[in-house]
């Protein structure tokens, strides 16, 4: 337990980590910062840097540059060409930049919607509470709303244009409100009249009373007075809004009808961060309980909880495309550099036409939002969370474990403080959902016993998933890729291995396990979930006097909202890498590489397995071919650089 | 100081201004800033409060102890006619230092420890009833497999810190399994003799309120001498234990932070002792006779620093987290 006063020295910043799919590396060449590094000193306190893309639709550029990336830090705004892996950028050369007086950009966010070779609208929130609406490209774009602080004084937290909206944005401020703002209605000179228009448990929402339609259209009051919303994510289908705050509530909306639809309570502390599944079905969040918190948006519960960071986590995202893959040693865990797989093979879900990538390539699956689940077997997520613990965690969620039930533990006093019924006092009813429950953990049984009898031939497995993957990897839709992924490759023994439920009672995860193939212990959950949603239901509408279950966190605990640390699988990642010697600010998942970004300002892209760029591998990854077969000599010819 | 004091007021604002309560700075005599910054925090500690002037209420003229001189402090800031303004614990600190000169052991939390101390008999006080809780340390001879648990009390907990961690990980760490070997190995009873053994040390009792110590004074060899670990270290408004034994009675006891005592400077013979405490929902912070009211979010500067370039920092050197079922 010795303390290091150097607090872990540079000489563990890791440049490269390998996991099962290959070995990811800092492309040093693609690292972005402020043109001038000199006085890169104080980031203390300062705004998290936060970083925005956007690809811009041309299809006359063959060459894929498309892609305009923006951040803050300090006082100070940037845009720039974003080559990913490829190339770097002269820093002296930005596409746009800002300085800013008296105020910090917080948050910011292109329109993809919108966005056209020659134009990409770019909203900014600033620390002060303005919003200002610029572009990059155009240049002559300037537009200012809540200019005068009439609207909200208090700090932007998070800002995000309506999925497929030309000109419909939503603004979040540390005040705990949430306002929809047109970009062509005006702010008006006077503070806003508001008269109330909707309401429900632990929120409000408004219109502005005025004769003539101005901004803000609509504002929501979440959370209690003056609890900080830390940020919103809309669903991949753009129907459903998530919002954390806080007081350490994850609050589900439907967006349109404005209906609270669901909401989860951290283990303790706020909620600082937010995404979907791919999928739309499971929202994870982050907190300052060091968790990464997954919730299903079916079952309307929090499902299982991700331990691994030493610190609070600040942004958590899924990755579209790491979705699932073949391991066949069941001594490789991934977690060190020092090991190369021995059956490491890659796998990529490379699409042909780069431009329905990105952000618009995911936004492209939204048929399968809110639509009941049809995947038969375990699909496989990849999460990665970054903490400011200044490490990033990858986390490989299947759905096996995302569908145990909540194991209530005996335990004298769990009684006591929840007068709501958990999970095992509802008798199943609900045939249909039965049915599907059963089918799945039928079909999640043959498939493990194959594979046992798998266990022992190595090189056959690893053989079949092989064209498992091939053949998964050219189906184009995110759903029927999800859909395809089967169990097959996955040997019981090593899935313990990577996705080890740390429960604390010795023994209580072998009973985990037995009670995850009942099918009917899944649906009494299902039933269990839906009484407490009428449960809140029922307070719906009430007087804020009226004590609700919401209020008291010890009447939370024990509950789909908040189940105990021992009632839910806790899942362990898969990686933990020290990234940066300053906290994590930021990641996001692209097809060839991911973003990170770190409070003293510095963007780093990290290239995935097979798309790293030498020297001499510039001209080759530019046309990038599929690389099923290539990557090793990548890898060794890298690691032997690294030895 | 006056304009500061009518200043806080106006912060608050009149109709704002909790009824009953009272802001009132403590006079510095000459570093005596460690002790009014942790008599501001039990202070706002509110069930150690009521448990001392109840003890006042119930001791009339009894031989003058710490706990006397500290339950007319408290009996005092309470009954003030004003609501804000400075006070001299003239008294207290008096018998602070006669004790200390007495017993000449020297600690930052000597205010603390000296109060419980002085007025507990050997059976179980208020005072163990509010921070008192059970740490089980179990350990496992390595060489027969024999698991030996004990319990001891604890007052509060002394975690080491690591630099970019939150408080929840250093509790973490705090219970990590350490492995007993060569000079430090363990007498197993079942095998009578020394052995090596894996110990880990877990919560069994949470108290009613957590105090939690962190290491930020620490010994180099190199330097011979105690240097400040400024290492930041998040904590949260709120928290829970995850480093409860398997036998605690409730591990799910949700915490509110109440009081932060905060250390500021360089070293551990120099610098300052301040303390934010939360009141009635909003957060004052404690300079000696100074009291201002503070956003929340001005917490965060009481971190520490990501840098480990020695210099100045303000850091959070004691946290008071209460139970959210005790009141």
């Amino acid at each position: 337990m010795a303390v290091q006063l150097d607090g872990g020295g540079k000489e563990d910043l890791k440049t490269q980590f390998v996991t099962r799919e290959g070995t990811y590396k800092l492309m040093t060449l693609s690292e972005y910062s402020r043109p001038n590094r000199v006085g890169y000193t104080n980031s203390q306190g300062s705004a998290s840097v936060r970083v925005s893309f956007v690809t811009l639709p041309d299809p006359t550029d063959p060459t894929g540059l498309g892609d305009r990336m923006c951040f803050n830090f300090g006082k100070e705004l940037y845009v720039y060409v974003y080559r990913g892996v490829k190339k770097a950028v002269d820093l002296n050369k930005p596409v746009d930049k800002k300085l800013y007086k008296g105020t910090n950009p917080t948050c910011h966010n292109f329109n993809q919607t919108t966005a056209t070779a020659d134009s990409a609208p770019l909203l900014v929130g600033f620390s002060t509470g303005q919003i200002q609406l610029i572009d990059p490209i155009k240049k002559e774009l300037s537009k200012l709303y809540n200019e005068d602080r009439l609207i909200d004084k208090s700090k932007v937290t998070c800002i995000k244009w309506v999925p497929g909206s030309n000109n419909l944005f939503l603004v979040s401020h540390s005040s705990g409100q949430l306002y929809l703002y047109n970009e062509e209605l005006l702010c008006g000179t006077t503070a806003p009249h508001y008269q109330s228009f909707k309401s429900g448990d632990g929120y409000a929402i408004y219109t502005c009373k005025t004769k003539s339609t101005r901004n803000p259209l609509y504002r929501w009051v979440i959370g209690a007075e003056g609890c900080c919303i830390n940020e919103f994510a809309f669903s991949p289908c753009g129907s459903n809004l998530a919002v954390v705050s806080q007081d350490g509530f994850l609050r589900v909306f439907q967006y349109n009808t404005m209906e609270l639809v669901g909401s989860a309570r951290s283990y303790f502390g706020g909620f600082l961060c937010v995404c979907w599944s791919p999928d739309g079905r499971y929202v994870v969040v982050g907190g300052e309980d060091d968790l990464v918190t997954i919730w299903s948006f079916h079952e309307k519960r929090v499902v299982a909880r991700g331990q691994g960071h030493h610190s609070w986590v600040s942004v958590v995202a899924f990755d579209p495309y790491t979705t699932s893959y073949g391991d066949h040693d069941p001594d490789f865990s991934g977690s060190d550099d020092e090991t190369l797989p021995h059956n490491n093979h890659n796998h990529y879900h490379e699409k042909a036409n780069r431009l329905s990538t990105t952000s618009q390539g995911i936004h492209s699956n939204r048929n399968s939002c809110g639509s009941e689940l049809r995947v038969s077997g375990g699909t496989c997520y990849r999460l990665g969370s970054v903490s400011q613990d200044t490490q990033l965690c990858l986390w490989d969620i299947t759905e096996d474990v995302l569908r145990q039930p909540m194991c209530a533990k005996q335990r004298p006093s769990a009684a006591g403080s929840s007068t709501l019924p958990t999970s095992g006092t509802v008798n199943s009813g609900n045939g249909s959902t039965t049915n599907h429950h059963l089918n799945n953990s039928k079909h999640n049984n043959l498939n493990n016993i194959n594979c046992k009898e798998n266990a022992s031939g190595n090189n056959d497995s690893s053989n079949n998933s092989m064209s498992t993957n091939t053949a998964v990897s050219t189906v184009n839709s995110l759903t029927q890729r999800l859909a395809g992924l089967g169990f097959g490759e996955r040997k019981g023994d090593n899935h313990k291995r990577n996705f080890s439920l740390t429960m604390r009672g010795s023994g209580a995860s072998n009973s985990t396990i037995i009670q995850n193939s009942s099918g009917d212990k899944a649906t009494t959950n299902l039933n269990t979930s839906s009484n407490l949603n009428s449960v809140s239901g029922s307070l719906v509408g009430a007087n804020k006097k009226v004590s609700s279950v919401m209020d008291d966190p010890m009447r939370l605990i024990g509950t789909a909202w908040c189940p105990r640390f021992d009632e839910c699988p806790v899942l362990e990642p898969l990686v933990c890498k020290k990234l940066a010697h300053e906290r994590l600010t930021e990641l996001v998942f692209r097809e060839d590489c991911f973003v990170t970004a770190c409070q003293d300002g510095y963007v780093y892209t990290w290239a995935r397995p097979g798309h790293m760029v030498g020297p001499l591998t510039i001209s080759s990854t530019l046309h990038r071919p599929h690389h099923h077969s290539n990557p090793y000599t990548n890898i060794n010819s890298l690691r032997s650089n690294d030895l | 100081m006056g304009a500061n004091i009518s200043q806080l007021e106006r912060d608050i604002g009149s109709d704002q201004f909790p009824p009953n309560e009272h802001y009132f700075g403590l006079v510095n005599f000459g570093n005596t800033c460690y002790s009014n910054s942790v008599l501001q925090a039990l202070y706002f500690c509110r069930p150690f409060r009521e448990k001392v002037l109840e003890y006042k209420a119930r001791n009339k003229r009894t031989k003058e102890t710490l706990l006397t001189c500290l339950a007319d402090l408290f009996y005092s800031i309470a009954t003030q006619k004003k609501k804000v303004g400075s006070i001299a614990p003239k008294k207290f600190i008096a018998r602070l230092r006669k004790e200390k000169a007495e017993r000449s052991q020297s600690k930052p939390t000597g205010g603390k420890c000296g109060a419980g101390d002085a007025g507990s008999p050997p059976e179980p006080t208020w005072v163990h009833e509010i921070f008192q809780g059970i740490l089980t340390s179990e350990t496992r001879c390595l060489n027969c497999e024999t698991v030996s648990s004990k319990d001891e009390d604890f007052f509060d907990l002394q975690v080491d810190v690591d630099q970019n961690t939150s408080i929840t990980h250093c509790l973490r760490c705090f219970s990590n399994t350490e492995t007993l070997c060569s000079d430090n190995k363990f007498k197993c009873d079942h095998c009578s003799s020394y052995q090596e053994a894996q110990k880990r040390m877990r919560v069994k009792k949470l108290p009613m309120i957590l105090a939690l110590h962190l290491k930020r004074f620490k010994y180099v060899e190199q330097y011979n001498r105690h240097i400040k670990v400024s290492h930041r270290v998040v904590f949260p408004l709120e928290l829970r234990l995850f480093n409860t034994s398997d036998d605690a009675v409730n591990p799910d006891r949700l915490y509110d932070l109440v009081a932060v005592v905060i250390h500021c400077g360089s070293g551990p013979n120099r610098g300052h002792y301040i303390s934010i405490v939360k009141s009635h929902g909003f957060w004052l912070l404690f300079d000696d006779d100074m009291v201002d009211k503070i956003d929340a979010s001005t917490i965060e500067d009481f971190y520490g620093l990501t840098s480990d370039i020695q210099k100045s920092s303000e850091t959070g050197y004691i946290l008071f987290y209460q139970s959210i079922d005790c009141n």
